[in-house]
């Protein structure tokens, strides 16, 4: 008799378990705009301080950080007071993203709440046993070199506590709309193309293939030492739909009409379609798009049947500026694993700060977070050793360093004349100024 | 009474205001009849900053060009320039119906409206609309599309814009004297009109017009303008630099840059100085050359890479064939020619107004290349539109009277 075993799948394929989180007010409005666009409600987290935002997000879940500190305020644009909320609800967080097989962050860097709740949440979800991908923005170049320096030191951190990170430039995003448009369409096309990256990347790793890409896959073509990412999304249903997709796809701003392609390593293409998907199709696309990659370039092909698509074509390109890393995982470095403990340890003394702030709150004292901003001594060099992160142990030297060099370009102590031009409009050509004269400006005796 | 034959250049400049009278003779040449020229105040990189001192240095200028010539002016071609201006190239693209079948007059507006409909931003306007090629159905080199049979018609142009506001700040200045402006064309392409032959336009050139405030460029491939631009730095930026580093006055500064300057270096003995002879109210000192080069030599050195840099984007750049034609005031000092071959890698010739007839001494001056630019242009469009019939001949001249009291 032939004992059947009906316990046994009858195919290999496993639905993925994948959890995204939005970390900070950009994070929220990403997870929203995935929800709009028809992500399971159940997969999306909300984490923010800021009591007000997080109440209006449509996610399942929600976690607010750091209410015995900021009092449902926002994090106030300092990465400290972030960092030291998410410390309080690292339980929480871990809990939110136990069991996931893979958690994507979301978040936009340079403000408090992501940049400084951000790397606690990759944390977490490391230790939940995940694989996680972080991805963020950077913020536009107009809100300043403060907080693009937080921004900085944020990702920094996130490339070392995630497997990998996608960093849109808001920069470059803006590209994406006309300039005359508003500055909510500006901010809604930067969630628009976040969330297609990350559905594209879910739909990529979910989809059942006939030439499946994976994690593993996924995680070779963004790893490079360069954060910056390609990515690209076009649709097409029309008589020529491999061309049309692949024109499209090409045509976001990300790709510079895929000028970048030539100088990446690793490029991950891949074509989904429903039944009538054809190998010529297949053919003509990579033919097109071999013009603009070089030769040495390693291709990741996925194919998928999406029978959702109907007579569309759809291509997704992923990629990273920049060389590719040794493939060795970053995980496995002993620096990563060293960094883990120094984050709790940097963000232990905020949180001690914390609870101190709290204890005058019984004695009446109405403005907690005022009380920790009074003291921020503590604080602040911790929060820079946080910033320069690969550095194993907290060395308080580069502290005064750093604040030198900024006190010499705002101080300047030879205020060169223009002598006949003082009072017409100045030529500046790449930031110099012609009316000087060369040889001044050259840094020639005569 | 005024003259129809007449066109008058003008050229408001930031050394010199300069205004060259014509005769376009019947047989398409030009015959110079008069320069007008004053020193100008109250310009600044070729635009004017003090309106009344600059409309005072106008109104002597055209005084001036009106008594050597013995011609009353009353409507000029005005020089714009400044660094506000601005081009790009643009393509337009229509398709002619398949039952037309042959491309007529309609559609070559229609493809000049397709091309030249370039967003610019709210507060510029445009200068030139310059017409590079033809293609029918991807054919390149379609002189003349009139009449040939295509599906579709391609049109490259060359649209140079800028701020609205200052090039009517200049158009003010002239009109509220009052003279008429029949036209304003941009100081390089003036420039390019006579100093440059057609052969030269058709194997590829670039022309520097380094004035006082600004440097022109224009570059010319297979006969078309392909770059244009203007870099808000000239002479008056050497002659700051000498004032300023050997702390003498401007005035002694522009005249030691004319009489000893040379952008060439290692050409002098060891140690040699030059004298600045003591005058009212100025010491006499003397100067180190090697000094005075070296400030004058950087200044050019990095005014010629800066212009390398925004050129050599251009593949087309590297391929021209009459190489790079050096006019203008700037051009006159010593050396340049050699710098500007250095610097661009190929051959640089200085240059200055050809084809001409009338006062040899005006037009072989590279400082009137502008001015008489203008005069060539504004008879190169007059010779393209319909000559006035003979009524209108007789009524115009009558009409302008009436129209002017």
């Amino acid at each position: 008799m032939i004992e059947i075993n009906r316990s046994r799948p009858a195919a290999p394929f496993v639905p993925l378990t994948c959890k995204i989180v939005g970390v900070g007010g950009a994070g929220c409005s990403i997870i929203d705009r995935l929800l709009i666009e028809g992500v399971e409600p159940s997969e999306l987290i909300a984490v923010n301080t800021d009591l007000q935002a997080l109440s209006s997000s449509v996610a399942a879940q929600k976690i607010q950080l750091g209410h015995s500190l900021t009092h449902g305020l926002g994090a106030g644009g300092d990465p400290e007071v972030g960092m030291a909320a998410a410390q309080d609800a690292l339980p929480e967080l871990r809990s939110a993203v136990e069991g996931s097989q893979i958690v994507f962050l979301a978040a936009g860097l340079g403000g408090g709440t992501g940049s400084g709740s951000g790397p606690f949440m990759a944390h977490a979800a490391r230790e939940a046993g995940a694989v996680v991908i972080a991805v963020v923005t950077l913020p536009f170049g107009f809100e300043g070199r403060r907080r693009k320096e937080q921004a900085v030191a944020a990702l920094d951190h996130l490339r070392q506590l995630c497997h990998a990170v996608i960093c849109f430039e808001n920069d470059r995003m803006a590209e994406l709309v006309a300039p005359k448009t508003g500055i909510q369409q500006a901010f809604v096309a930067a969630d628009e193309t976040m969330s297609e990256c990350i559905r594209g990347i879910l739909a990529i790793l979910a989809r059942p293939g006939i030439m499946k890409v994976g994690i593993d896959d996924l995680l070779t073509v963004l790893r490079s030492d360069d954060p910056r990412c390609l990515f690209g999304h076009g649709e097409s249903d029309g008589d020529n739909r491999a061309h049309e997709a692949l024109a499209h796809a090409l045509r976001n701003p990300l790709m510079e009409r895929g000028k970048l392609l030539e100088s990446t390593g690793n490029l991950l293409v891949h074509i989904s379609g429903s039944n009538n998907l054809t190998l010529a199709e297949v053919e003509i696309l990579m033919t097109e798009l071999n013009r603009h990659i070089a030769d040495e370039t390693h291709l990741l092909l996925g194919t998928s049947i999406e029978p959702r698509l109907g007579s569309k074509l759809a291509v997704t390109l992923i990629s990273s500026l920049g060389s590719p890393y040794p493939a060795i995982h970053q995980v496995e470095t002993p620096r990563a694993v060293e960094l883990v403990p120094e984050v709790t340890a940097a963000a232990e003394p905020a949180a001690e700060t914390g609870e101190e702030a709290d204890l005058p709150e019984d004695v009446p004292e109405p403005e907690p977070v005022l009380a920790r901003r009074s003291r921020p001594a503590p604080i602040a060099p911790i929060a820079r050793n946080v910033r320069s992160a690969p550095a194993p142990e907290p060395k308080p030297t580069p502290v005064p360093e750093k604040t030198k060099e900024v006190k010499q370009e705002v101080l300047q102590f030879e205020p060169v004349s223009r002598g006949r031009f003082e009072k017409s409009e100045p030529t500046i050509i790449e930031g110099h100024d012609l009316d000087v004269p060369t040889v001044l400006r050259k840094g020639f005796r005569v | 009474m005024a003259r129809d034959d007449i066109v008058v250049g003008l050229e408001i400049g930031t050394s010199k205001i300069c205004v060259v009278v014509a005769e376009d003779q019947d047989d398409g040449t030009i015959k110079i009849l008069g320069v007008g020229q004053v020193p100008s105040r109250g310009i600044r990189k070729g635009e004017i900053v003090d309106f009344d001192t600059a409309q005072r240095c106008l109104h002597d200028a055209l005084v001036d060009a009106e008594q050597k010539s013995d011609i009353e002016i009353d409507n000029v071609y005005v020089g714009i320039t400044g660094s506000h201006i601005q081009s790009i190239n643009s393509r337009g693209v229509v398709m002619v119906p398949q039952e037309k079948g042959e491309i007529d007059e309609d559609d070559l507006a229609s493809v000049k409206a397709s091309a030249i409909d370039v967003s610019i931003p709210a507060e510029n306007a445009f200068l030139h609309q310059i017409l590079q090629h033809y293609y029918i159905d991807d054919r390149e080199g379609v002189l003349n599309p009139v009449g040939i049979f295509g599906t579709k018609l391609e049109a490259d142009f060359h649209v140079i814009h800028g701020i609205r506001n200052r090039i009517n700040n200049t158009l003010r200045c002239v009109k509220e004297l009052p003279l008429a402006v029949n036209d304003y064309v941009l100081n390089g392409l003036a420039s390019a009109q006579v100093v440059l032959d057609q052969e030269q336009k058709h194997l590829g050139a670039l022309v520097l017009d380094i004035g006082g405030g600004t440097t022109d460029y224009i570059l010319y491939c297979d006969g078309a303008v392909r770059q244009s631009g203007v870099l808000a730095v000239g002479g008056d930026h050497i002659t700051n630099d000498i004032s300023m580093l050997l702390k003498i006055p401007m005035a002694r500064a522009e005249r030691l840059k004319v009489e000893e300057g040379s952008v060439v270096l290692g050409r002098s003995i060891p140690g040699e100085r030059v004298l600045l002879k003591d005058e009212t109210g100025f010491a006499g000192r003397e100067i180190e050359r090697e000094k005075l080069n070296t400030i004058i030599h950087m200044r050019m050195k990095e005014t010629f890479e800066i212009l390398l840099q925004r050129l050599a984007s251009d593949p087309k750049f590297e391929m021209i064939g009459a190489g790079i034609h050096i006019t203008g005031g700037c051009s006159l000092l010593k050396g340049i020619d050699d710098l500007a071959s250095d610097v661009f890698g190929m051959e640089a010739t200085l240059t200055h107004a050809h084809t001409m007839a009338g006062i040899t001494s005006a037009f072989q001056n590279p400082q009137y290349s502008t001015a008489i630019g203008l005069v060539k242009y504004a008879q190169a469009v007059r010779s393209e539109s319909p000559s006035p019939g003979l009524l209108s001949k007789i009524f115009n001249p009558l009409l302008n009277i009436f129209r002017r009291n």
